[in-house]
């Protein structure tokens, strides 16, 4: 049994308008999405691509131009449901003048949250994204890391059922992107699900379990990470311990030599590589889906 | 100085303020709904336009009824913080250095020091707190959404009416805080410096002249002027001992003997009386011509302050107010009562004299009219009189009927009246002979051939006790403070959907507008010399009086048709606008009037609310229905 649709995008268009009303760019072209429940799902793209209007359009900060978006099967501007969601973007929108507490007890309150609750959850949010040191300081005072911890904490206060981050490991250094990664491995064992746009492909490629590739704002690519980066038409063989002579004859006769047969299957290229080849087909083939725009996997 | 334009008790205010509020309020939603409706129609189709406006109304209801308090105070927090990291407290610096140098530049010759001190502090206090709530209302919402920090309040269960009231709040918050801090600093500041006192020598005083009976027996003198204050106060002491200091300057001083071993020294402690607030009680004002006939208008003597209109003298023109509630218990002693007449001389006559005028009281159930006194009145000059419990019988009572007709010039009484006054011996009482069901008349007339009184509604009232000066005087910062909101409540609007600079213009603009407001009703019901707006600009160019009549022909014609359409856009927006200066308390407390709950303080409240719900509900739609990101 499927389980439960967090996200849907219906034929969503997004047309950006002058103030006369004229048609200035189409940043999303009829984007027709599903993500369920538990899942955690990478939108790539290059810039420009349409994934922050995606983004937007899914919190409801833009409006559609046709279609529809639908969040907990709820209309996208409709208010009730951010109480379910967190967000994280790509910079950390945040009142410098507030310290880290200030911060998280402000947007704790716009959770309605009692005094007591949101007390403890500060404590908790603090500790974790390891801020307690600076926990008195204003944010105008942070680092970039710093800001970007504070920003993930404040996405977590209301213990959200959708995390969105926008560019997740954005300014944070090779360990605050490990704890990070780890920290998106997390939401999923705890059941939470979690929508990312990220230019590292790396990242997305260590947490996601499915990825959909935005390009001028259509959907070139969307389907199971694993699956995607599967290259079907080679085999490989992966083997280990092979005297010189035998890696010879190894094609042919890798039992016969007592050679250790350790996998045997599809190459994978990486998300870079497979990422690169779609912007490269989208260019020379405009308008039309790379891949048969199957969702691979589902 | 008297307040010009008394507001009516609130029960008889709110009645036509209401169904006014409603007719405009109904217009204006209806005209904007319908411009809603036209731009989703043409964008979306008739159809899909139509379920987009019904659903907005739908989520507006719900966005009204959900609202969370404590989200906005979150938001109204958020502002308070956000003000202070702009370093508002730099407005106190200013405000102080203000105070600082403003008693360089008060006048101290002047006869009202402390209304200067008060207009002053009002002034100064008023100005900065405007600039800064509008500076603040206006660029606040336009800085979020640049700087992207809305994005993350937005994605909250935050409802945009949460949004618009939080932000209200805070910058209302911030004024409010403001506001106590300034209005504490002037209170002292005031209160400083209108205080003085006066030295006063035994040297000084000296027997009366002959002739002064009644001082006959006492000592009289004069105390020294001050530095702070030049002026002098003319002392009587009893032979008691006994120090009487008569009041100059709208003040006094208690004052004592005291007996040393170098023999008698004076104390004069500090003035009393400078700073009061006086509770007056307005009657309703109609008039007598010439010829004793009831009109509700004197004479135009062709002054363009049409606030007066005039009686004529040594004729049998009146000013006659009518007061009501007049009860026995509130003044067992008699009523005093306190002018401020204007005086027209069609001759200069004695110019070192006043203008002597007459004041009576008239029983307007029985008809009885007594004459109480006669007295000099000269321009700008308050005249205090008492009505005394007891007046003495003069025989120059007589009866005046209420309703004189053109030929019923005679104004014959009732002949049971008559037949009372005739048989009255002694003193009449005030309540018991002249005060019908607590209503009173009293008449001013003037008595110099050829000269003139002048009087509006407020120039004349009955005073009560006063009341305290310290309350009255933060009163004036309630003043401010509903003005503050105002602006807060349209800085807010407007930068929903304007840009910061644009949005504080239009706030201005809406502040100028309120100010202006008499005028723009006034031009636009032709009731200003010179035409409407279009007409007005063609006299200029062509260097046209205002009086004459332009030349019929197709200019005039054009113009004149402009002028029906600039005119129809005045009037509403002259029916929009808040009337800022009717928030003002400022005359009152510099004047030293009371500032009574009922109007002063009620009115303008209601009236305050009545503008900032629609206001802010019009920012809540233009919030609602704009795209936060870009």
């Amino acid at each position: 049994m499927q389980s439960e649709v967090i996200i849907e995008t219906r034929n969503l268009t997004k047309v950006y308008r002058d103030f006369w009303g004229r048609q200035k760019v189409r940043a999303l072209k009829a984007l027709d999405l599903q993500i369920r429940r538990g899942e955690i799902f990478g939108l790539l793209g290059p810039n420009g691509s349409g994934k922050t209007t995606t983004i937007k359009l899914i919190l409801g900060l833009l409006f559609p131009t046709s279609g529809q978006v639908l969040v907990f099967g709820k209309e996208a501007t409709e208010v009730t449901k951010n109480e379910r969601i967190g967000y994280l973007p790509e910079e950390s929108y945040l009142y410098r003048f507030l310290n880290a507490e200030e911060t998280l007890d402000f947007y704790g309150r716009l959770f309605d949250m009692p005094a007591a609750l949101r007390r403890q959850r500060i404590a908790d949010l603090i500790e974790m994204v390891g801020l307690t040191k600076a926990k008195r300081r204003q944010l105008k005072e942070y680092s970039k890391g710093m800001t970007r911890r504070i920003g993930l904490a404040q996405a977590l206060i209301n213990d959200p059922e959708l995390v969105i981050l926008d560019e997740p490991t954005t300014g944070l250094d090779p360990i605050g992107t490990r704890e990070m990664k780890d920290l998106i491995l997390k939401f999923k064992e705890q059941g939470k699900t979690v929508l990312m746009c990220s230019h590292l492909l790396a990242d997305v490629q260590d947490v996601c379990d499915r990825i959909g590739i935005l390009y001028q704002g259509e959907l070139k690519e969307l389907g199971r990470v694993d699956s995607l980066l599967t290259v079907r038409d080679v085999t490989e063989i992966r083997a280990a311990k092979l005297s010189e002579s035998a890696k010879e004859e190894i094609r042919e006769v890798i039992n016969r030599h007592n050679g250790e047969l350790v996998s045997i299957g599809n190459p994978t290229t990486s998300l870079e590589d497979l990422f690169l080849d779609i912007i490269h087909e989208s260019e020379a083939h405009p308008g039309r889906r790379v891949r048969g725009g199957s969702d691979h996997g589902d | 100085m008297v307040i010009e334009n008394p507001l009516p008790p609130f029960l008889e205010w709110i009645g036509p303020a209401a169904l006014d509020w409603v007719i405009v309020a109904a217009l204006v939603a209806l005209i904007a709904g319908a411009g809603a409706y036209l731009v989703v129609a043409l964008r979306y189709g008739p159809v899909t336009g139509f379920g987009i406006a019904r659903r907005t109304l739908v989520d507006a209801a719900i966005d009204v009824v959900g609202i969370s308090p404590r989200r906005i105070w979150a938001l109204g927090l958020l502002g308070v913080k956000e003000s202070i990291s702009r370093r508002i407290l730099w407005v106190f610096a200013i405000f102080v250095v203000a105070l600082a140098f403003a008693g360089w530049f008060i006048d101290r010759t002047s006869t009202e020091p402390a209304r200067l001190y008060l207009d002053g502090v009002l002034s100064r206090t008023s100005f900065l707190v405007l600039v800064l709530m509008l500076i603040l209302s206006a660029f606040s919402l336009p800085a979020d959404l640049k700087s992207k920090t809305l994005h993350t309040v937005v994605t909250k269960p935050v409802r945009m009416s949460e949004l618009v009231l939080g932000r209200a709040l805070g910058f209302v918050l911030v004024g409010t805080g403001l506001l106590a801090v300034m209005s504490a600093i002037s209170y002292v500041f005031v209160i400083r410096g209108v205080a003085h006192t006066h030295e006063l020598a035994a040297e000084n005083l000296r027997k009366p002249e002959v002739g002064l009976a009644s001082q006959a027996a006492g000592l009289v003198g004069y105390t020294e002027s001050t530095n702070l204050f030049p002026h002098r106060h003319r002392v009587y002491v009893d032979p008691q001992g006994t120090v009487n200091v008569e009041p100059e300057y709208g003040h006094t001083h208690p004052a004592e003997a005291v007996q040393g071993a170098k023999g008698v020294t004076y104390v004069l402690g500090n003035q009393e009386g400078m700073l009061q607030a006086r509770v007056p009680i307005y009657g309703k004002l109609r008039f007598r011509d010439t010829a004793g006939l009831d009109t509700d208008k004197g004479i135009n003597v062709g002054d363009e302050w049409m606030y007066r209109s005039y009686i004529q003298g040594g004729t049998r023109a009146a000013a006659i107010w009518t007061f009501e509630k007049v009860r026995e218990a509130d003044f067992p002693d008699g009523i005093p009562v306190e002018m401020n007449i204007g005086v027209f001389r069609t001759h200069k006559g004695n110019i070192e004299k006043g203008v002597t005028g007459g004041l009576a009281v008239r029983n307007p159930k029985t008809g009885l009219w007594v004459e109480v006194e006669i007295f000099e009145s000269k321009e700008f000059t308050p005249k205090r009189l008492e009505i005394p419990r007891k007046i003495p019988n003069r025989r120059n009572a007589q009866m005046i009927q209420r309703k004189a007709t053109v030929d019923n010039v005679t104004e014959l009484s009732p002949p049971e009246v008559d037949e009372r006054l005739a048989r009255k011996e002694g003193d009449f009482d005030l309540f018991e002979d002249l005060v019908a069901d607590g209503k009173l008349e009293i008449w001013l007339r003037c008595v110099d051939p050829g000269q003139y009184f002048g009087a509006g509604m407020p120039d004349l009232y009955l005073r009560a006790d006063d009341a305290s000066f310290t309350l009255n005087f933060f009163k004036g910062y309630l003043g401010i403070w509903l003005q503050m909101a105002l602006v807060v409540g349209f800085g807010v609007m407007f930068s929903t959907f304007l840009s910061g600079p644009v949005a504080a213009l239009a706030t201005v603009g809406t502040l100028l507008g309120g100010y202006f407001r008499e005028f723009v009703s006034q031009l636009a019901q032709h009731k200003v010399y010179g035409g409407g707006p279009f007409e007005a600009f063609y006299r200029l160019v062509t260097q046209e009086n205002l009086i004459t009549e332009l030349e019929p022909g197709l200019q005039t014609e054009v113009t004149r048709m402009a002028d029906t359409v600039a005119e129809f856009l005045l009037r509403a927006v002259a029916s929009i606008l808040p009337p800022f200066g009717d928030f003002s308390y400022a005359a009152n407390v510099s004047n030293g009037f009371n500032v009574l709950a009922d109007p002063y303080i009620l009115v303008p409240v209601v009236r305050a609310i009545g503008y900032l719900l629609p206001v802010l509900l019009a920012g809540y739609f233009f919030l609602k229905t704009r795209e936060v990101a870009r």
